[in-house]
């Protein structure tokens, strides 16, 4: 594309970067106090948020109100509401989704529809949404000790507030930190990072900007300490004897990911056990 | 030993403190929680707000775009509000289309913005009988504890304060409009609405800014809305279990 040079001859990004260079990422758990587990992380200027609920008993969308009902049966749940002063258990029948061995994870991602530069329709339901709701339950899965928790069901939902590139890895990781906030046990981290490739270099961490251009990009969710792949995912063409360097660029910016987020589990546990007063 | 009386008799556990006219996070009953304000985080929104009241919190998204004005309103824009309850805010809320509480405080937003005033729509003209700006105002809530409308209305407020619109001109050849990114202008805000929530407990004692365990004991709740001259623009009683004598 003319005009707009993604890599400079003295090997500048856009924004002034390196070709391995991630962007400034700052991460906080425990944000939200309904949710089991929260975490809030921004990667440059892509900001998304991770609420986690679980494990929980399997029951498919969720608990109802007594005022939801109608009619006489309403108003009898609703005193017995009143009296036992918490929800009434309403199970919707879907018990059969609750597998048997193991515990069930949903995910949903929505993007709020003020996050990108084009106002989006649809905050979630549409097939982008389902997609990357998808990825993210295929890449959990993976990672969370499941067996542990048989017949329930853990739910992360995920909402990007503002997308400026690599809303993937910014979703992984902090749903990466919102389950370690709600004391799900997991493999290990889950760190993701994307990948381009530029005149013949390999680039980390995309903004906005280099993925619009329409280069071959890269989505990777690694486990760090043993180096296994929960997912990898890539657009566009690139000739295969250029894969690996890809590949490479996205695991190490990934375990750089890695060693932030640790810092950031570590330092939340340190000022947890100080107000516990240990 | 108070948290097991909590969870068998949490309606009796809220008396023995409304007795001593204070609640359990130790307020007084005519208090607010701490309030805090974020405005302008989201860059690529054309104005932002977050609003934390306590625990509960909302994010406000305006977004500008451009519309044809409706024939019977040739000068009138539109604004536009929607407010989302995600099911990420609380445990409460379920995936798919909007639920009842979700629609019930879009439209309460809608009716305070157009009582109150608080934009006038001929400002949002910018040829009047054939382009007007359209102002969508997303308000999602990102944790639930009680009062979503006063952190709703709040965030609102606090985001239109913080949107800049661009300058438009229209070219008289080609009849298209020309956006100056450059000379941006600030929206110009008549009045300033603030919702004031109150909860009902046992028909008889009024408290404020009521939280969502005490949203769910009380009897009734009620919002006012009052702009910075004491006039009232909206009332909002939705019902209540038993009526009121007059």
């Amino acid at each position: 594309m003319a005009g707009l040079e993604l890599l400079s001859d003295q090997g500048y990004r856009v924004d002034g970067r390196r070709a391995g260079e991630l962007r400034k990422i700052q991460a906080r758990m425990g944000v939200f106090a309904q949710a089991d587990g929260s975490a809030y992380i921004e990667q440059g200027n892509t900001k998304a948020l991770a609420v986690v609920y679980g494990p929980h008993e399997g029951m498919g969308q969720g608990w109802t109100q007594g005022s939801q009902l109608k009619g006489a049966r309403g108003r009898h749940m609703q005193d017995r509401e009143r009296k036992t002063g918490g929800f009434v258990l309403e199970i919707r029948g879907s018990r059969a989704r609750a597998l048997p061995d193991r515990a069930l994870v949903n995910c949903q991602y929505s993007s709020a529809t003020f996050s990108t530069g084009e106002r989006k329709r649809r905050p979630h339901g549409d097939r982008k949404s389902c997609e990357m709701g998808l990825q993210l339950r295929q890449t959990f899965e993976a990672a969370i000790l499941t067996q542990l928790h048989p017949r329930s069901q853990i739910d992360i939902y995920v909402q990007v507030l503002q997308a400026d590139g690599g809303t993937y890895a910014a979703c992984v990781n902090a749903a990466t930190l919102a389950v370690l906030d709600a004391g799900i046990p997991m493999r290990d981290f889950v760190c993701a990072c994307s990948a381009g490739f530029v005149d013949g270099t390999a680039l980390a961490d995309l903004s906005h900007v280099e993925e619009a251009a329409g280069g071959p990009q890269l989505a990777l969710a690694l486990l760090p300490a043993s180096g296994q792949i929960a997912l990898l995912e890539m657009d566009a063409r690139l000739h295969e004897d250029h894969l690996e360097r890809v590949l490479e660029a996205a695991a190490q910016a990934a375990r750089d990911v890695h060693t932030l987020l640790d810092r950031v589990v570590r330092q939340h546990v340190r000022e947890a056990s100080i107000l516990l007063g240990d | 030993m108070a948290a097991g009386f909590k969870t068998v008799e949490p309606l009796e556990y809220y008396r023995r403190f409304l007795k001593e006219n204070c609640r359990p996070d130790g307020r007084e009953l005519g208090e607010f929680r701490t309030t805090t304000v974020n405005i302008g985080s989201i860059s690529t929104a054309d104005g932002s707000a977050l609003v934390k009241l306590g625990n509960t919190t909302v994010i406000c998204g305006v977004k500008a775009e451009f519309a044809a004005p409706s024939t019977d309103a040739p000068d009138k824009g539109y604004v536009v509000p929607n407010v989302d309850l995600p099911p990420l805010c609380s445990s409460r809320f379920r995936s798919g289309p909007p639920g009842e509480e979700a629609q019930v405080a879009s439209q309460f937003i809608a009716d305070v913005i157009e009582n109150s005033q608080i934009i006038q729509k001929e400002d949002l003209c910018i040829s009047p009988g054939k382009l007007v700006w359209v102002l969508y105002c997303d308000l999602i809530c990102l944790d639930y504890d009680g009062n979503i409308l006063d952190a709703c209305t709040f965030a609102l407020l606090a985001a239109l304060k913080n949107v800049q619109l661009p300058e438009v001109t229209i070219n008289e050849e080609t009849a298209l409009a020309e956006v100056n990114l450059k000379k941006k202008s600030y929206l110009n805000i008549r009045t300033h609405p603030v919702a004031t929530s109150f909860a009902v407990f046992d028909d008889t004692l009024l408290i404020v800014d009521p939280t969502g365990e005490e949203e769910h004991l009380a009897t009734g709740t009620l919002t006012i809305v009052m702009d910075e001259e004491g006039k009232l623009c909206c009332l909002h009683k939705p019902g209540m279990f038993p009526p009121l004598q007059s």
